[in-house]
């Protein structure tokens, strides 16, 4: 049942499937990104078509940029700077990976950062080690170079939060899977730092009328606001009359169901569902299947557990991976 | 994708029991990497299959031959039931399937529109129920009898058929249960053709009849009288308990004293042996018809068989009685025929004795104690009987699966077809139970909030369309499945669309023809846009407009023309100019709404009939150029800092020697458009075109020598 489809070169980092799982990006301790192709979409034979430098230093996440915009990649490396690549044929010749952007960052590093696609724009959100996050849109959809500052504000729900200089190890961003609305762009966001205020996941979405960005659900119960977030992971929704997310702490992985209708306050109702313990500490990755009912998490136990619902709503975890030589 | 249960086996684990979870299920993940491992990361692939990326820890100094520094491994989470059908052959049935559980949806929807009262009701329905469950059937595996008589070889009991599979069994089980009204009445004959057909299947964890004449069959080739050895007689009371009867006889008739050299000694002992072989081929069976080579007589209706019944039976005591047996010199003739006659009087013991598991008692039962057996509640008071004189200790999914039907508990129903045969039983076999059982149908049908609202009939199928869409030759199938879902289906196949890798060319023109189908505009629209970028900028122009053209996009084709137009305004005398104009033609066809592309099609034929002119020097191609040349000015469209290079360019238009090619209406245009670019010179946004500094000077001098030569001809 399992098979090995591709093995990856020395001293990489971490690696990143397109959206149609057809290619794999990787990045690399010297610095590097290497691009896995497939022949056909038939065939799970992986292997590498491309190797470009991008850092100096390691490359310590990559994320592909949404298909409706080309082949492209966003890289974060060790020192927090993050670079756009993109996959161009000029002239007739071969494909190559060109050096697209380098974002300005200051003196903090970057820690994650998301894309969110409409059916207008291309929107990324950056978080930063000092707390803020940083919305980017692109004005041109063949220009990777050209990205315009749309936001900046910290992970808080009162905009008044005044704290000493934040020091955040992580972050992690997820933007609501649905497509096509403008007006409903929003994503999650939570943070692994030093500062209770920032850390909560908070979901923000964009506000048409004032363009801005407003915090509309804050995703942890009054005592544990200010734990540290590792995951954040918003479901798709094919047909729920509410959004699904899940945020993974030290205390375990919570499924919080989060209403559509916003009170007058502009807040929308939360719940959390379930209080799913297994990986016994930091959880690394967290991902929805197409459905959206099936979630999947990595953690430091290295394993690989696969949770779902039965049909009373209770959580449970229905799979184990276990990696094994 | 809830419901893809464990294959734990344990029957309590039902799906629906609310309170309880099943175990979870471990998978291994071969990496075949050397330790320390720093990181997994995961990531969802086709349908329910997982790609972990098992990362090592790089730059260890023991690393020497170590290679790789991680592996990427791919795990399918699908439950294809316990693996007795390949890969291949689930395919088929899946592809199979497809035509008879779209009839029927379609059906049960023209169904539902022409009358309110549910399809539940009707002996039509259940027509079409029974046509879907037998072509479902037939997808199966071949219809066979494995204990069937082999003719040609008179000491091969069992034919060496294809084994069966549970799958088939299960579905054979519901469709007698739910689907199969018209033999209601006959229910345990059917019993019994059901288990002749997969007693074999049992024989894994326990003995059958069907293991105990497999190996009694391997001992008879070397046995010489037979009727000495006591497995013979056991052998025989087996078959007979169960009712295989053409293995009866076949069996009755190696006995030893049908040979030639014993009858004259034998003559009361065959006597007796023909005698039980006849009362067995005579049995009264109460089913319309029997195969061809099946023993018994047939009476459709109750009155006839209980007549025949009594008969027979009466029949069977006076042999039992009869003083022929004190004649019968072989105790083991003797005793083994009279266990048979006991057998065929229904005595429990022997009965019991003669069968292996429930099962079997269960129909032993039903031929030789209570023919008239009918009714779910009786048939599952006797299943609790026998349960109880043969318990088992390992859980057998059919076993479960007819407990549940007996017991009218769909719940368990589901459950066993849940965890023993996974999402493609679920999906199809749902069917079967709403048309046959109240309960199942409300259970099926009730919408659960705690589901996002749903149904477990739709949970099914969106759980069957994700195992679906694992696979690469049975995605395009998932939407015919996925269209059946009212509230979520859709959802999920605008997802499922939108993870199609559309830089493949099929890939695309299916995915754009299922959006097409199924109305999905909006997915197609992203679709072709995606291709169209791609395309675009992987050197594929032409295509790429293409696309992007059919997406509507006028967002990226205004973009594109605007880096035409950079290019024209920059190289307007150029000879690369060609390389653009197939793009152009492209372009052509649906320009109007996006001006820039309008303005690039009416300067593409101009500069064509501008070379016309000066290659050919003809007054025919110059009079076109000149009205392509007033076209493009008078055109709203065109650029302004275009203006200056296509007037330079037509020059030669100008001071064409033979006439003047424009009137003075269209002279007076030009030099209007003159005027206002010599007022827009002075304003500081105006782009200057990469012209020699006198060609303002030049035009404007060719304009007005035109002008009066317009003039003076008219």
């Amino acid at each position: 049942m399992d098979k090995a489809i591709l093995t990856l070169d020395k001293g990489s980092l971490c690696s990143a499937w397109n959206y149609s799982g057809q290619r794999l990006a990787a990045g690399s301790v010297d610095g590097t990104v290497s691009i896995y192709d497939s022949e056909d979409p038939a065939s799970s034979n992986f292997t590498r078509t491309f190797r470009f430098k991008v850092q100096e230093t390691s490359i310590l996440k990559v994320v592909w940029v949404p298909p409706e915009y080309g082949d492209a990649v966003a890289c974060i490396s060790a020192d927090g700077i993050l670079t756009l690549w993109e996959e161009v044929v000029n002239d007739s010749g071969p494909p190559q990976w060109k050096f697209c952007k380098s974002f300005d960052r200051n003196s903090s590093q970057v820690l994650d950062i998301q894309f969110g696609v409409s059916t207008t724009s291309l929107k990324l959100v950056a978080a930063f080690s000092d707390g803020h996050v940083k919305v980017f849109e692109l004005l041109d959809p063949f220009e990777m170079t050209n990205w315009q500052l749309q936001a900046e504000f910290l992970n808080v729900i009162e905009s008044t939060s005044k704290f000493s200089s934040a020091s955040c190890s992580s972050a992690s961003i997820s933007w609501n899977p649905q497509r096509g609305e403008i007006s409903q762009s929003s994503f999650v966001l939570g943070f692994n730092s030093d500062i209770p205020q920032l850390n909560s996941s908070k979901v923000w979405e964009f506000d048409q009328d004032h363009q801005r960005w407003l915090p509309v659900a804050e995703l942890a119960s009054p005592e544990e606001k200010g734990d540290q977030v590792f995951v954040v992971a918003w479901s798709p929704n094919i047909g729920r009359p509410y959004e699904v997310i899940a945020v993974a702490t030290l205390k375990g992985i919570s499924i919080w169901h989060v209403g559509s209708n916003p009170d007058p306050d502009g807040r929308l109702s939360v719940e959390r569902v379930a209080l799913l313990s297994g990986h016994g500490g930091e959880v690394w990755e967290m991902e929805w299947d197409v459905s959206g009912m099936t979630l999947a998490t990595s953690g430091r136990d290295g394993v690989v557990r696969v949770w779902q619902s039965n049909l009373s709503g209770t959580w449970h975890q229905q799979a184990l991976l276990e990696p094994t030589s | 994708m809830p419901g893809v249960t464990s294959e734990s086996g344990d029957p309590t684990t039902s799906i629906i029991q609310l309170s309880q979870n099943p175990q979870p299920v471990t998978y291994p993940v071969h990496h075949g990497l050397k330790p320390p491992l720093s990181r997994l990361s995961i990531s969802w692939a086709r349908g329910n299959t997982l790609r972990v990326t098992v990362l090592r820890q790089p730059q260890q100094p023991e690393d020497g031959d170590e290679e790789s520094g991680g592996r990427v491994v791919e795990v399918k989470l699908s439950n294809n039931g316990d693996g007795e059908v390949d890969d291949a052959h689930w395919r088929r049935i899946a592809y199979g399937s497809v035509t008879p559980f779209a009839l029927l949806q379609s059906r049960k929807n023209s169904f539902s529109a022409l009358s309110k009262m549910s399809p539940l009701d009707s002996t039509e329905w259940l027509q079409y129920v029974m046509e879907y469950s037998k072509e479902i059937n037939s997808l199966l595996g071949n219809p066979n009898s494995s204990p069937s008589l082999a003719i040609e070889d008179s000491r091969e009991l069992l034919k060496d058929a294809e084994r069966p599979t549970a799958l088939k069994a299960a579905w054979e089980l519901m469709e007698v249960f739910y689907a199969d009204k018209q033999s209601e009445a006959w229910i345990p004959e059917r019993l019994l053709d059901w288990l002749a057909d997969y007693d074999c299947l049992f024989s894994g964890t326990q003995l059958t009849v069907h293991s105990k004449l497999v190996d009694f069959q391997k001992e008879l080739a070397t046995l010489q009288a037979v009727e000495d050895d006591p497995k013979y007689w056991e052998a025989i009371s087996s078959a007979l308990a169960i009712g295989w009867l053409d293995v009866v006889v076949k069996l009755l008739r190696l006995h030893g004293s049908y040979q030639f050299d014993q009858l004259g000694s034998r003559e009361t002992e065959n006597g007796l042996v023909e005698a039980v072989a006849v009362l067995i081929s005579k049995m009264p069976r109460m089913r319309p018809d029997l195969e061809a080579d099946k023993l018994g007589e047939c009476y459709k209706n109750k009155p006839d068989f209980m007549k025949a019944w009594e008969r027979w039976r009466a029949q069977i005591t006076k042999l039992d009685s009869s003083a022929f047996w004190l004649q019968c010199e072989r105790h083991q003739t003797r005793d083994g025929l009279k266990n048979m006659l006991q057998i065929m009087l229904g005595n429990s013991t022997s009965l019991s004795s003669a069968t292996f598991h429930w099962l079997e008692l269960f129909v032993a039962h039903f031929l030789y104690i209570r023919p008239f057996t009918v009714g779910l509640e009786s048939m599952y008071n006797l299943a609790q009987k026998c349960i109880q004189i043969k318990p088992t200790f390992v859980h057998h999914k059919l076993m479960g699966l007819l407990i549940g039907i007996l017991g009218e508990n769909p719940e368990v129903v589901l459950a066993e077809c849940s965890s023993s045969f996974g999402p493609w039983m679920m999906t199809h076999a749902s069917e079967l139970l709403t048309a046959g059982s109240i309960q199942a149908d409300i259970l099926l049908h009730e919408e659960r909030p705690k589901l996002g609202g749903i149904c477990i009939e739709e949970l099914n199928r969106l759980v069957y369309a994700q195992v679906l869409s694992s696979h690469v030759l049975t995605w395009q199938i998932a939407p015919i499945y996925l269209s059946s879902c009212t509230r979520q289906g859709m959802g999920l196949l605008e997802t499922v669309l939108h993870k199609q890798p559309v830089q493949h060319d099929q890939v695309l023109l299916k995915s754009i023809e299922i959006c097409r189908l199924y109305e999905l505009d909006s997915v197609s629209t992203n679709i072709m846009k995606i291709s169209g970028m791609h395309d675009w900028k992987h050197g594929k122009k032409g295509s790429g407009v293409f696309w992007l053209q059919q997406a509507r996009d006028e967002v990226r084709l205004v973009k594109i023309a605007k880096q035409l137009f950079d290019f024209v305004g920059k190289s307007v005398s150029d000879e690369s100019f060609k390389q653009w104009e197939g793009l152009l033609e492209l372009l052509g066809s649906e320009s109007g709404s996006a001006g820039g592309l309008d303005f690039l099609n009416k300067y593409r034929d101009f500069r064509r009939s501008l070379h016309q002119a000066y290659s050919g020097m003809t007054n025919d191609a110059a009079r076109k150029a000149a009205e392509a040349l007033i076209s493009l000015m008078k055109s709203p469209s065109t650029p302004q800092r275009f203006w200056l290079p296509i007037l330079y360019d037509s020059l030669q238009l100008f001071n064409w020697p033979e006439h003047p090619l424009l009137n003075v209406s269209q002279t007076n245009l030009l030099l209007n458009k003159l005027q206002e670019l010599s007022m827009a010179r002075l304003r500081p946004d105006f782009v200057d075109a990469d012209l020699p500094p006198e060609a303002l000077a030049s035009v404007r001098l060719a304009i007005a020598t035109n002008l009066g030569r317009a003039i003076l001809d008219e």
